[in-house]
């Protein structure tokens, strides 16, 4: 996809502490128009605490944060305009209708009357939500509550559609639901998405990742770029023979032996293509894999992330 | 229409509407109605009656749909002194809730001032409150029409605005204290605490003539004493007078004082212009305490936004 290479959103310095605890710790970033940008990063890292001061929620202690160029501070109630969020749980009125919620949302935008009915419909067919404008949010699965979430974000056509772990608790087949949406989007109105997540392969589909530890940035580029810095690509061979097994330990290289194949760790793909060449006659079936985000993660922070929590 | 204004509108529709969808608020606000009602046709009804008849000397002829008449003026009375307090506590948990549950947070992400939103929380809530009150109250004229109707439309007029000032006084002291409370559990330890209490000290499960004389005493510094008393006063009005051409005139003092129809202060009887001004007061103090908090708050977070600048 052909992205611009404007900063839709940009963060300089900023600093937000609750008494002696440093939530958000000095970090600076940029989100480039119509890319898909993941702040990666465990429990109290400082995610939620840093979208809700671009939402405008939570005051910030110190630093910048332009949206679409305008400071939050000179004018908010433009920048929350061009700001749609999806908070990690719904927030929405659980004792209402899925119409009424999204008519109240609608109105604090201004959008009200024929404009909205015309919102609505763009949404619900975007979404597939005709089914469930009448019923009670409430009474909806979590992944239809997920759905709303999003429509109720993008009513007012935001430029940025910030997700807070968006898929946190949801199930397998309800977290491919909710991303076949957010692709959906993606593909039909070129929107820039700011996702938080502490899923890697999420984080691995993103155009741009930044690893929040403890409210520092410590690692931030293109996933592949991550890989290549932080975490080693591997070649998977499945004709095991003690012939391998002499010439890898020849030429020094580490490698772990399973039952079914021997897992050989690589400087670089470069290094994998050598090795292959030398020794064209040892492999009949093998895989090359890239290095994960797991491994950035571990690599970069000390600590494993397994569905959110910490294992270090 | 102005943005504020329209954003004040849409809140406080969706305030009202959730009060009335949420049918455990909506029960639990109608807690203390229905205790009274309980206690009514359990027990109260018999010892107010009883201690009518007191009064009433051997051989005069007093029909029992004018003690009724009084008596039930007596009870309706009690549950409207209550409800504008009570249920105004209980129904404005939204503001309490909206906090716990992130919802505030959905709302603030839109371009809206957080003054407007503190503002829908006190205006829904006069509505509710006045709404579910005047049902209440268009209940007991329903009851008092058929046991006995002594009410003039003198009456009717001073009860509605009696409801209304002490409506405005519950609502405003409600949404101010529960302005400050993020947490349910502590919400709801308010809401049942006033639920139970306020029938007690506001003299309507039983008259404040019958408490010990100190707690009478603290009882006439509270403003919700004065609404209740308008309140008998207005309820019994119609059936006190044709009491009056029955029962001595010397007795006449004391059935008002024991049925707190009227008040005195330290010895100077309290008029109801007087009640009407204590309540109206208390309602205005009140309602300049939240719009102070209020403004304070936006007036500390511009100063925050500007400092970090």
């Amino acid at each position: 996809m052909e992205k611009e290479e404007r900063n839709i959103l940009e963060v300089k310095h900023l600093e937000k502490h609750y008494g002696s605890v440093k939530a958000v710790d000095d970090i600076s970033f940029r989100v480039k128009e119509g890319e898909l940008f993941a702040f990666l990063g465990l429990n109290g890292a400082g995610k939620s605490t840093t979208i809700n001061i671009v939402a405008g929620i939570t005051p910030k202690d110190k630093g910048t944060v332009l949206i679409d160029g305008v400071s939050i501070d000179e004018n908010s109630a433009e920048t929350k305009s061009k700001i749609g969020i999806v908070f990690q749980n719904t927030c929405l009125d659980k004792q209402l209708s899925v119409r009424d919620n999204l008519t109240l949302k609608a109105a604090l935008y201004g959008i009200k009357g024929k404009e909205f009915e015309e919102r609505l419909r763009e949404l619900s067919d975007l979404l597939d939500l005709n089914d469930l404008l009448d019923k009670t949010l409430g009474k909806l699965s979590g992944g239809q509550r997920r759905r709303i979430d999003i429509a109720r974000a993008l009513l007012h056509k935001p430029k940025i559609l910030i997700l807070d772990e968006p898929t946190t608790g949801l199930d397998p087949q309800t977290r491919i639901m909710v991303w076949s949406c957010l692709d959906k989007l993606r593909a039909a109105r070129k929107v820039t998405v700011f996702l938080t997540t502490h899923y890697m392969e999420e984080a691995a589909n993103a155009d741009f990742v930044v690893i929040l530890d403890s409210g520092h940035i410590v690692a931030d580029d293109l996933p592949n770029n991550l890989k290549n810095k932080y975490a080693h690509d591997f070649l998977k061979i499945y004709d095991k023979s003690e012939s391998l097994i002499r010439i890898l330990k020849e030429e020094k290289m580490t490698f772990e032996e399973t039952d079914d194949f021997v897992r050989v760790e690589l400087k670089n793909v470069e290094a994998g293509k050598d090795f292959l060449l030398k020794h064209p006659d040892l492999f009949k079936d093998f895989e090359l894999l890239k290095g994960t985000m797991d491994e950035v993660f571990l690599n970069v922070t000390g600590k494993e992330l397994k569905g959110g929590s910490e294992n270090e | 229409m102005n943005k504020n204004l329209s954003d004040l509108f849409f809140l406080v529709r969706r305030n009202i509407k959730m009060y009335f969808k949420d049918k455990s608020v909506f029960l639990i606000s109608l807690i203390t109605p229905a205790i009274l009602l309980v206690l009514f046709v359990t027990f109260l009804k018999s010892v107010y009656t009883n201690l009518l008849i007191n009064f009433i000397p051997q051989g005069a002829e007093v029909s029992s749909r004018l003690t009724d008449g009084f008596v039930a003026g007596w009870l309706v009375s009690s549950i409207l002194a209550t409800s504008c307090v009570t249920i105004a506590f209980c129904s404005n948990t939204i503001i309490i809730s909206d906090k716990s549950s992130g919802a505030v947070n959905d709302i603030l992400v839109a371009p809206v001032k957080r003054t407007v939103l503190s503002f829908s929380y006190l205006v829904s809530n006069l509505i509710v409150t006045l709404m579910v009150s005047l049902a209440c109250l268009g209940l007991g004229f329903v009851y008092m029409a058929i046991v006995g109707w002594y009410l003039s439309l003198e009456d009717v007029t001073m009860i509605l605005l009696n409801a209304l000032l002490l409506t405005v006084f519950g609502s405003s002291f409600a949404t101010l204290i529960e302005h400050f409370i993020s947490s349910m559990g502590v919400g709801t330890a308010l809401t049942t605490l006033v639920s139970s209490m306020y029938g007690f000290v506001c003299g309507a499960y039983m008259p404040i003539s019958q408490f010990a004389e100190g707690i009478q005493n603290v009882l006439k510094f509270l403003p919700g004493t004065y609404g209740t008393i308008v309140f008998r006063y207005y309820f019994t009005r119609g059936a006190v007078e044709q009491l009056g051409a029955v029962l001595p005139t010397e007795a006449m003092p004391e059935l008002k004082s024991n049925f707190d129809t009227e008040i005195d202060f330290f010895g100077s009887r309290v008029s109801n212009g007087t009640c009407f001004a204590i309540v109206g007061a208390a309602s205005l103090l009140l309602l300049t305490a939240f719009f102070l908090v209020v403004l304070v708050n936006e007036k500390k977070e511009k100063s925050l936004r500007s400092k970090t600048k």
